[in-house]
């Protein structure tokens, strides 16, 4: 579904990620561990096309990506969730919503907002919003909301986009104890959809619940690929979080 | 009462509504990109200026019809703002602005020195107000009648405009232009647009200035007027339809009783430039965050 070869980034003098390699197959989850500075968000940035690399391609349903822009990646099924809230805080919990739905290829938009297209949205974006329990504050801004329903929100609202494949970084990152079961909650709904999952988190406690597999990244190297017991138990891990001797 | 009356069916009054039906144009098309879109346009006068000086030549010099010269009078400043954005759309925030208010003062110059046609800073006399249907426009109740059209039009297009999936995706752009894009959305593309739609709109809100005061030179689009209208757009809350029609209304009029001080023009005319740079001041320190809210980034 996803596949990454010899991926180069640099930010001037420094390379991030240094021919980096990676796939996920379709309905994957695939978890995405490593310390501070290795590259975890600029992989994503790369993915998603925020960030240019200087070699290397990216392939989403077997065509290549990495010439395209972001929103076009988007197009194709690519989801991404952002480690500081991707959502709009300034507009409803509706309006987040309706703006995932109309951005799906093939929506017919018109100004008139009393089209059949855009009632059927409107139905549609609140049906998204009941299942993840905030039909109630639909025309409440999205600033009103606790950081854990921000990040229901935003995974709801890729899933309304059409995403096969989601980037989620950091998706507990800002969660209440009490709300990262919720999180939990969707990203197992995500599986269940078979949707192609890669997921950055620190909390390797976290991502072994869902993940099959776990990648860990140093420096721009994919130290580990493996499942998440091997992983835990290889020494590398210690090493690369504690130092040598550790 | 009687008195009062007789105020608001006068030639005076026609005079100030047909002002604030222009500046309800101009205020709102600006109102979209820099309201809606938070894009720093300080060129929104350029593209008045071009649509005025369209209508200006092309009835005096070349003779044509009302809606030949409105309708030039629109596609030109459309024409100016795709080639305005080509290059400042290229550049973010600040750098945008600053690139923004180099195209303006690029177009101040081209009217004050290309003398040949713009008559430099003696203008354009005579612009012939429109010959519709027998009816007279140089009555001035007839002229604000086809204003009214105009500004009923326009403000209907920019309500409905803000309102869709088009207003919408330009309000995520300006909040967080990259989780916008991660949901597909065609950034450069829909600024664009909006850039094209305010910019016709100030060209046609140009036309009608030309054609109401039967003459233009440069003075007119400075950079005075360029902060004019981002105060009415700021007073009236960036994105707010409604707030920026109210301010409107306010801002044009809030002078008005100044003229009855019994004041030279000297002293008028900075009067008012002090005003309003003192409500904007104002408006600005005290809502500062809502104004300007911060820009996300990965």
């Amino acid at each position: 579904m996803l596949s990454i070869s010899a991926l180069e980034v640099a930010f001037q003098e420094t390379t991030v990620l240094k021919g980096l390699s990676l796939s996920a197959a379709a309905g994957e989850t695939v978890g995405i561990i490593g310390p501070n500075g290795s590259g975890k968000t600029t992989l994503f940035n790369c993915i998603s096309g925020f960030a240019a690399q200087r070699s290397g391609t990216i392939s989403l349903k077997d065509q290549e990506i990495q010439s395209l822009p972001p929103h076009e990646r988007a197009r194709k099924g690519l989801g991404r969730v952002f480690q500081n809230f991707g959502i709009f805080r300034q507009m409803t919990l509706l309006e987040n919503m309706l703006l995932a739905l109309e951005s799906r290829p093939g929506e017919e938009l018109s100004v008139s907002p009393w089209s059949s297209a855009a009632r059927r949205r409107k139905e549609e974006a609140m049906e998204r919003l009941r299942e993840i329990h905030l039909e109630a504050k639909a025309l409440n801004k999205a600033s009103s909301l606790s950081g854990g329903q921000m990040r229901l929100l935003e995974i709801m609202r890729t899933v309304a986009a059409g995403a096969e494949v989601f980037l989620l970084d950091e998706p507990t990152a800002g969660v209440s104890p009490r709300m990262k079961d919720d999180v939990t909650e969707i990203i197992r709904r995500l599986q269940a959809l078979k949707k192609t999952v890669l997921i950055i988190e620190h909390d390797i406690t976290f991502i072994e619940r869902f993940c099959g597999r776990i990648v860990v990244l140093n420096e721009g190297h994919v130290v580990l690929d493996d499942i998440p017991e091997r992983v835990r138990a290889d020494e590398r891990l210690k090493e690369i979080y504690f130092g040598q001797g550790a | 009462m009687m008195s009062l009356l007789a105020l608001l069916s006068s030639e005076y009054a026609t005079h100030l509504a047909i002002l604030v039906g222009i500046y309800l144009i101009l205020a709102q098309s600006l109102n979209l990109t820099f309201g809606l879109g938070q894009l720093f346009n300080l060129a929104h006068v350029a593209s008045y200026a071009v649509g005025a000086y369209a209508t200006a030549l092309l009835s005096t010099e070349g003779g044509c019809s009302f809606f030949a010269c409105v309708v030039a009078s629109v596609v030109l400043a459309g024409v100016f703002s795709l080639t305005l954005g080509s290059i400042a759309l290229r550049l973010t925030n600040d750098y945008f602005a600053i690139g923004t208010l180099a195209f303006g003062a690029v177009i101040s110059a081209l009217l004050a020195n290309w003398r040949s046609l713009t008559h430099g800073v003696l203008g354009i006399p005579g612009i012939p107000r429109p010959n519709l249907l027998g009816v007279d426009f140089y009555d001035n109740r007839n002229f604000l009648a086809l204003l009214l059209f105009f500004v009923v039009v326009v403000q209907g297009t920019f309500f409905l405009i803000s309102r869709s999936p088009f207003g919408r995706a330009l309000r995520a752009l300006a909040e967080y232009d990259q989780a916008a894009a991660a949901l597909g959305a065609n950034t450069r593309r829909i600024r664009n647009i909006s850039f094209l739609l305010s910019s016709s709109a100030a060209g046609l809100a140009g036309s009608f200035f030309a054609y109401y005061l039967n003459y233009i030179d440069p003075s007119s689009f400075s950079l005075s007027e360029m902060i004019f209208l981002l105060t009415i757009v700021i007073v009236g809350r960036p994105g707010s339809f409604f707030g920026v029609i109210l301010s409107t209304a306010l801002l044009v009029l809030l002078p008005e009783p100044l003229r009855f001080l019994n004041l030279d023009s000297a002293t008028l005319g900075p009067m008012r430039q002090l005003l309003y740079a003192s409500i904007l001041f104002a408006i600005v320190w005290w809502k500062r965050k809502s104004i300007f809210p911060e820009q996300r980034e990965v």
